[in-house]
Order: structure tokens, then C-alpha cells, then sequence
């Protein structure tokens, strides 16, 4: 319920997927944080029918967050978005006939979940058909609300284990005026993962129809 | 009757004493009539002994039976007499003895050194150190207290039970102050932060409950009695600060890590900012002092800079200059 942050880690130079997150779990550890559970993220991809032919379809994603278990999250890029309860995947197999899932299109992350004394590290892999696309990092400073305040703060403490890789202040935050708190709820989060997701996609897939 | 082995070494530990108390004291005791006496006494058990002997032994064996009887009665009557003149001498030598002085300047703990067995109950050895180490002790508290007392750091109105009765020091009049005055100096420095809003709420009593919500930061929960700051307890501003029935919970701690050390320090900031006659300076430094923490995640360091410190921020504001510095980095 504080401030998140969601970044991509390049692969290490020479290593593989695991052994690059491998050695960020070692880093941690180092550090002081203690291993608390698994996590998992993941993204579905709905096409919207019934479009007048020739405009791009507007793509519906449907994700959970095990740390908000009972909820899913439906939004489009860039546009509004609804969060539910878990029966709303339930709803949109009722609503096939305006929605179409885009089967090879589902986007998981999992991983390992780390605590440090207020902070709340998640580092997971992303895949998309079984295949690992990239790593992904999120940091969340859990006691505060205001993501300006915090975000040198968090900077600082993802320099010491991710080294000279920190990205900088996230969109979502940049777009909102100074001062304003992030809500308890977590399309921030989501909002960041599904960026997170579409670069992961579009660098495997140039050239494919994301249709 | 004493044994003969023990009353001799009891002699002779009341002789070293009373060679010691010679010094100061004349001697009542005569010591040559109290070895006689002793004699005496062993004279006196012998003679008792023979005539249970004889009595035990009964009739010797003597041709006719009058002789007989004859014969166990004179030894039956000098015995007798050997007793009753063992007695009288007794008790000729015992006058002789004399009393011990009166004037005994040991009392009764000086009895305890009469009669003692040194190895088995060394009872006035340690009542001798015990009595020496309660003297030493008074004496230190004493020095002690007039070192504490000229510090004063009572936050309260109770006097000491002694210094009640010498000095009947009237209650101040700052702990029993109308509600009114006290919503009126809260509402007052409530007023002076715009970033801090004060609300007062009374759930106990006449007892002042304060929530303090610090810009998006924080809230803290201060606890008063009369003007005078009692508890404080300092949560995130995500944190639930009511409890199940509706009530402000003052009791929990925060769930973060960074505003349990806020406590903390916010507790160490109500105890040093204090003036007993003047309530309503304290409650505005306080604040002032709690109003600092709105950059609480914003500054770094003063002393090395960084944000971070074991992964908490610097948490601690100087009194004097609400500097921030980590807890660990502070002068």
C-alpha cells in the first residue's frame, strides 16, 4: 500500500535468465532481506469485437496480483480502468461474444518475494508461453503514500543491490501533480507491469501482428 | 551443667574479649575464684555421680543383713555430705566470681560473641559487616540524593513521603487546569502549521486525546494530562487509527519499522521538553518539534548524507536545530 516502482533488469552479460536473477536473490540476501513466499503476476489479452473494420481493435488486459488475491484488475492501455472481484474472469468467458481472448497472449511474472525492513522486494521472471522474456523488479516502500517524497529514497536503496541499472521515476507518478498520493489500491502497480509487458513483448516479437 | 571442654573454650573466647574490654572497663570478673569455680562444678558432678553409683552398685555383700544395711547407709550419707559440701563451696567461689560488668557496651549484640562455634555460626562476625555495610549504604544514598535533587525531574505532583511532612508544597496549579483552557491553547497551536492538523477528543474523562495528521506523512496519537504531554504513539498515514468499536486505538504500535523509531524519538522529545510552569511553551516546542518530520522521506542524512541507514531514513531531529539525522549518526 505505499510507493511501487516496477523496473526491467537487463540479462547479465554472458549468464542466463535464472542465474542473472540468482544472483539478485544473493544481493539481497547480503542486504538483510528475508525470503517471504512466492508472488505472481499475470496479464490476459482480450480483443474487443464488433469494431468498424479497418480501426485497430482496443485491447482489454485482465491481471492479477497475488498480493491482492481477491481481486482482478481490467484496464486498457492508457484508458480507464475497473477493478473487480476474482469472479470477473468468470464474467468476461459470459461476455465471448464481445471480447475475445487472445490465447498466446498471456503474460506471467513470478518469483520470489523479499522483505527489508520497510521495504518489499519482489524479483520475478517474465514469460510469455513458457518462454522467459526478461526479469522484472519491484520495490515498494511500504509507510509512504507520496511517491515524490520517496523517491530518492527508494533510488537509493535500488542502486545498492541493483547497481548502476535504476531506472528513473516511473510514468504513472511523473504524470500526476506533485504531492498527490498514490491510492490503496494497486493500478499504479499493474499499470507500471503492463508497460513492463508490452516492451517485454514487443522486443521478442517485432515483427508480429500483437492483434 | 555446661561440658567441661566447652565451657573451657568459652572461657577463653570471653577472656580474649573481656582482656579487650580490660582497656576501657575494670574487670568484674575474678579469674583465678572462676577456675576455681569451674573445679568446684567438676568437684560438685563427681560427688553426684558417686551417689547414683552407689545407689545403682546397692547392698555389698557383708555377712549378716543389718551389716548390710549398715554399710550401704553410712556410704549413702557420706556421699550425701560430699555433695552438700561441694555445693556450699560452689557457691562460696561462685559469690567470689563476681558479675560481669553492667556497663557492657556491646549490649545484647555483644552476647551473640559470647558463645559462638567461629566455623558453624559466625554470627556476630557477620552481623559486625552487615551493620557496617547498611551504615555505608545510607550514607551514599544520601550523597545520591542530594547530587538528584538538584536536578529537578519530576513530572509530577507527588512529593517524597519524608519531604511531604517538612515541606507541605502546595499542587501546582498547572496540573488541574479547566477543559475549556486546554481546548482553547490546543486549538490555538492547531492554528500556527498549516500542514498539521490537531483534532482533540476526550474518550477517557478529562484526559486530552490528541490526533495529529502531519501533511500526508503521519499521525500521531499524544496522550495528555491536563497540558502536560503523558504518551505518544506515531503511525503511518495509511494506518488504521481507530480500533474495532470506533474508538481511538492508542495502544498499538505501528505496523513500519521507520515510525516505530518515530515513537521513540517522539517519546524521548516529551520527556526533554519540559517547563512545569509554563505547559502551554512545551505542548507548541513539541509540536514544532513533531512538525519536522513532514520531510521525513524527503532528507537525507546531515552527517552522511545518505537516505538511507539500515534501511530506514534518518529518523532523529535535533532538538535545538530539527536537524535530520539518522538514529545511528546522531551526535
Amino acid at each position: 500500500m505505499g510507493v511501487t516502482c516496477v523496473c526491467q533488469v537487463p540479462v547479465a552479460e554472458g549468464k542466463s535468465v535464472q542465474q542473472t536473477v540468482d544472483i539478485l536473490h544473493k544481493k539481497l540476501e547480503q542486504l538483510g532481506a528475508v525470503k517471504q513466499g512466492s508472488f505472481c503476476v499475470d496479464c490476459e489479452t482480450y480483443h474487443a469485437t464488433g469494431n468498424v473494420s479497418g480501426q485497430p481493435s482496443k485491447l482489454l488486459y485482465v491481471m492479477h496480483n497475488s498480493e491482492t488475491p481477491l481481486s482482478c484488475l481490467a484496464l486498457f492501455e492508457g484508458g480507464p480502468c475497473l477493478i473487480a472481484d476474482a469472479n470477473f474472469d468468470v464474467l468476461m468467458v459470459k461476455l465471448k461474444s464481445h471480447f475475445q481472448n487472445a490465447k498466446g497472449h498471456k503474460v506471467e511474472c513470478r518469483g520470489s518475494r523479499y522483505r527489508y525492513c520497510d521495504f518489499l522486494i519482489k524479483v520475478g521472471t517474465v514469460t510469455m508461453s513458457s518462454s522467459a522474456r526478461g526479469i522484472s523488479v519491484e520495490v515498494e516502500y511500504c509507510p509512504c503514500v507520496v511517491p515524490g517524497d520517496c523517491w530518492n529514497l527508494m533510488k537509493e536503496f535500488m542502486q545498492s543491490f541493483l547497481g548502476p541499472s535504476v531506472p528513473e521515476l516511473p510514468s504513472v507518478f511523473a504524470a500526476k501533480p506533485e504531492g498527490l498520493f498514490a491510492p490503496a489500491d494497486s493500478v499504479d502497480t499493474m499499470t507500471q507491469y503492463l508497460e513492463l509487458f508490452n516492451k517485454l513483448r514487443k522486443l521478442q516479437l517485432p515483427g508480429s501482428n500483437v492483434r | 551443667m555446661f561440658h567441661g571442654h566447652s565451657v573451657t573454650s568459652s572461657v577463653s573466647a570471653s577472656s580474649r574479649t573481656t582482656e579487650k574490654m580490660a582497656d576501657v572497663v575494670n574487670v568484674g570478673v575474678n579469674l583465678d575464684a572462676f577456675s576455681h569455680a569451674i573445679s568446684g562444678i567438676q568437684a560438685l558432678r563427681s560427688s553426684v555421680s558417686r551417689v547414683f553409683e552407689s545407689l545403682k552398685d546397692g547392698m555389698k555383700n557383708r555377712e549378716t543383713l543389718e551389716g548390710r544395711e549398715k554399710q550401704f547407709i553410712v556410704e549413702f550419707q557420706d556421699n550425701l555430705q560430699a555433695v552438700n559440701r561441694d555445693l556450699n563451696e560452689l557457691e562460696r567461689l561462685s559469690g567470689l566470681v563476681g558479675r560481669p560488668s553492667e556497663s557492657h557496651p556491646l549490649h545484647n549484640s555483644g552476647l551473640l560473641s559470647l558463645d559462638p562455634v567461629q566455623d558453624k555460626t559466625p554470627l556476630y562476625s557477620q552481623l559486625l559487616q552487615a551493620y557496617k555495610w547498611s551504615n555505608k549504604l545510607q550514607y551514599h544514598a544520601g550523597l545520591a540524593s542530594s547530587l538528584l535533587n538538584q536536578q529537578s525531574l519530576k513530572r509530577s505532583a507527588n512529593q517524597m513521603g519524608a519531604s511531604a511532612k517538612r515541606r507541605p508544597k502546595v499542587q501546582p496549579s498547572t496540573l488541574v487546569l479547566p477543559p475549556q483552557y486546554v481546548d482553547d491553547v490546543i486549538s490555538r497551536i492547531g492554528r500556527m502549521f498549516p500542514d498539521m492538523t490537531i483534532e482533540l477528543f476526550r474518550p477517557n474523562g478529562t484526559s486530552a486525546v490528541l490526533l495529529v495528521t502531519l501533511g500526508k506523512v503521519l499521525k500521531a496519537i499524544v496522550v495528555m494530562r491536563s497540558l502536560f504531554i503523558d504518551r505518544t504513539v506515531v503511525r503511518g498515514f495509511n494506518e488504521n487509527v481507530y480500533n474495532d468499536d470506533g474508538k481511538l486505538d492508542i495502544w498499538t504500535k505501528s505496523q513500519y519499522q521507520v515510525f516505530q523509531k518515530v515513537t521513540d524519538h517522539a517519546t524521548t522529545a516529551l520527556l526533554h521538553y519540559q517547563l512545569p510552569q509554563m505547559p502551554d511553551v512545551v505542548v507548541r516546542s513539541f509540536m514544532t518539534w513533531l512538525r519536522s518530520y513532514i520531510k521525513l522521506f524527503q532528507s537525507s542524512c546531515q552527517r552522511c548524507g545518505r537516505f538511507l541507514q539500515d534501511g530506514l531514513p534518518p529518523t532523529w531531529r535535533d532538538f535545538r536545530t530539527l536537524e535530520a539525522f539518522h538514529d545511528t549518526c546522531r551526535m
